[in-house]
């Protein structure tokens, strides 16, 4: 059993982290930088050590700074959260080679799945379709100009390191795509340090369906059912639903499955081990692409949490300490519905601008079926050097109606006042026809916006 | 250079007996100096839980019973001598010598004035300030974390 485990991470996920070890009664360590003096995370938490000034390359990405407080600190092990370093392959062997365990997937499995030219392969030999693409990196433009015209436009011209929907841009035509081609590599290099950028078919009005999975270290793999995250303005997350609508559809009453399965293929070919999600691409016909796979605990996963019962950073956690899996994936019953809205500091109003500052007046919704994890609290200021999440709202309900009928009321409910957020926007979301009909895709979040704009200049 | 090849040395060194190891290349230099047993040890030299220690006290939003701090002079934040890394404070290069500075000493930006040790290697920490050195604010073999003041100093 670990005793002591060091969060390495901030934010609301920090916080979620903590709670869990505390629920497990292992102690915690926070590590901060200097603007997150007073933030949630470094006040649950058992022990609190400061690693550097604000910006992440001077503190959360600090790998020998981390290391350092763990070793002062005497920590058993160590979650890395999601972002920062929780998909560094080197960090993991560091942590593992200074004896700390890192909750997480080791290197080897990390490094399959890192590069996404390399998971395209890793999904080819897992016999799972991937959206027609370059086989690879692409180098030149003559190669670009040559891919596309295999695949047919529009083409997504995605960076082989990027992630989080970073490194992405999608041309038309052969113009667009000899200037995309080129930025693209230049953003890459500035961005993730790496060049590298691949092709994929740009799948229009699809369904973003990811698969929760766990391994342990026996081999044993299992999936917890999907998230439909269909619900995207530029390529970031807003809202996310479990389960999909989409799969609920009778039309595809076998695709959960193929998925499902198709999921712990991918999961296996990689020797995964702990938590981790499969992620797909959907089209309207109910063809299925593998897109990537994250190895981490993702932001959505509270609402696979509600509809399963199953604590999943619990279970990280279980499962780093070496603990087999005594669930086989028919065994996870999921039950009822649950949706999460993403609430950022961004005025809605003015193109989403982030909105940091002080929050004057905090009052977060409650009752039956609503779940919040947020580390912000009223007299707290934002700093403006991380991400503009405040937190994550959850609604649990019977069914999908119910569950959306909490969330809007739970939205009206909620007051934050010093700063813009986001909750209007998603309010509009909840309220939409085609949301509530479950009828969406991608494209979804910037059809609403232009319809709104539209509204507005009227 | 990386981690493995430091260990390497280090193991090396113990081996050895050798107590200290310099290595200069074009844009990188290493300096390794062993403590022997007994006052090197991080994890035995920190033995209790340290709360209050860390950093700035919590802001009062009432999670936190507010630990007991140190009486302290109020800080003059150009004369002190603060952290640059996490580790273990160590007052002289080793057990038996005398610390490099001590309450009254004056010194030099160039001067050095404590170990701070992390992850088996021993870094030699320097002043970067001119002054005499007020008080000394860090037990020997304690943890600091980054940005904690080490040594108040008075003008020279």
């Amino acid at each position: 059993m670990f005793e002591k485990i060091l969060v390495a991470n901030r934010g609301e996920i920090a916080v979620r982290i903590i709670r869990a070890c505390k629920e497990l009664n292992i102690r915690t360590v926070a590590i901060y930088s200097e603007a997150d003096a007073n933030s949630m995370h470094v006040q649950l938490a058992d022990e609190a050590i400061c690693i550097g000034k604000a910006p992440a390359s001077e503190s959360y990405l600090r790998i020998d700074r981390i290391v350092s407080a763990a070793e002062i600190t005497d920590v058993d092990a160590l979650h890395p959260g999601y972002g920062f370093l929780a998909e560094n392959g080197h960090f993991a062997d560091v942590c593992e080679s200074c004896n700390i365990r890192f909750i997480g997937p080791n290197s080897r499995a990390m490094s399959a799945l890192g590069d996404k030219a390399l998971s395209r392969a890793l999904a080819k030999r897992a016999d799972v379709p991937t959206p027609p693409g370059s086989e690879g990196v692409v180098d030149t433009e003559q190669d670009a100009l040559a891919v596309a015209k295999r695949i047919g436009y529009p083409v997504m011209i995605k960076a082989v390191a990027g992630g989080g929907g970073r490194g992405m841009r999608v041309a038309h035509n052969d113009i667009s795509l000899v200037k995309g081609f080129h930025t693209a590599r230049s953003e890459a290099e500035k961005a993730f340090g790496n060049s590298g950028v691949y092709f994929e078919k740009y799948i229009e009005n699809a369904h973003h369906i990811e698969f929760q999975v766990l391994g342990d270290h026996k081999g044993n793999v299992i999936h917890l059912g999907e998230r439909d995250c269909s619900i995207q303005r530029r390529n970031q997350k807003v809202v996310e639903e479990c389960p999909s609508p989409l799969l609920n559809n009778p039309k595809f009453r076998k695709l959960r499955e193929k998925m499902g399965k198709a999921a712990i293929r991918i999961a296996k070919e990689a020797n995964y081990t702990n938590a981790g999600t499969v992620e797909f691409l959907v089209d309207s016909e109910g063809n299925y692409y593998f897109l990537e796979m994250n190895k981490r605990i993702q932001v959505e996963h509270p609402i696979t949490e509600e509809v399963t019962g199953i604590d999943l950073v619990r279970y990280q956690i279980m499962l780093a300490m070496g603990e087999p899996l005594r669930l086989s994936t028919s065994d996870v019953q999921v039950r009822g519905h649950a949706i999460e809205c993403r609430i950022n500091a961004e005025d809605p109003f003015d193109d989403f601008r982030p909105s940091p500052g002080r929050i004057e007046m905090y009052y977060q919704p409650g009752g039956r079926g609503v779940r919040v994890d947020s580390h912000i609290y009223a007299g707290y200021t934002i700093p403006p050097t991380y991400d503009s999440m405040l937190g994550k709202l959850i609604t649990y309900g019977r069914d999908r109606r119910e569950a959306m009928d909490k969330m809007s009321r739970a939205l009206s409910e909620y007051m934050i006042t010093g700063i813009k957020t986001t909750i209007s926007f998603e309010q509009a979301i909840l309220q939409d026809p085609n949301f509530r009909r479950g009828v969406y895709s991608t494209s979804f979040v910037d059809q609403l916006l232009s319809g709104a704009r539209r509204e507005l200049m009227e | 250079m990386d981690l493995k090849d430091i260990r390497a040395i280090i193991d090396l060194m113990k081996k050895n007996s050798v107590s200290e190891f310099e290595l200069e290349k074009q844009d990188f230099k290493i300096r390794l100096k062993r403590v022997p047993n007994g006052g090197g040890s991080a994890a035995a030299a920190y033995d209790e839980p340290q709360v209050a220690a860390y950093g700035q006290p919590p802001t009062p939003i009432g999670a936190q019973p507010a630990a007991a701090a140190p009486a302290q002079l109020p800080p003059s934040p150009e004369l002190e001598i603060k952290s640059p890394m996490i580790g273990t404070f160590y007052r002289a290069p080793s057990p038996d010598a005398a610390p490099y500075v001590d309450v009254g000493v004056e010194v030099n930006p160039d001067t050095v004035v404590c170990i701070i040790e992390a992850m088996k290697v021993m870094n030699e920490i320097k002043a970067e300030v001119k002054g005499v050195i007020a008080q000394v604010l860090v037990q020997n073999a304690k943890p600091v974390e980054f940005g904690q003041a080490l040594f108040r100093l008075r003008p020279a």
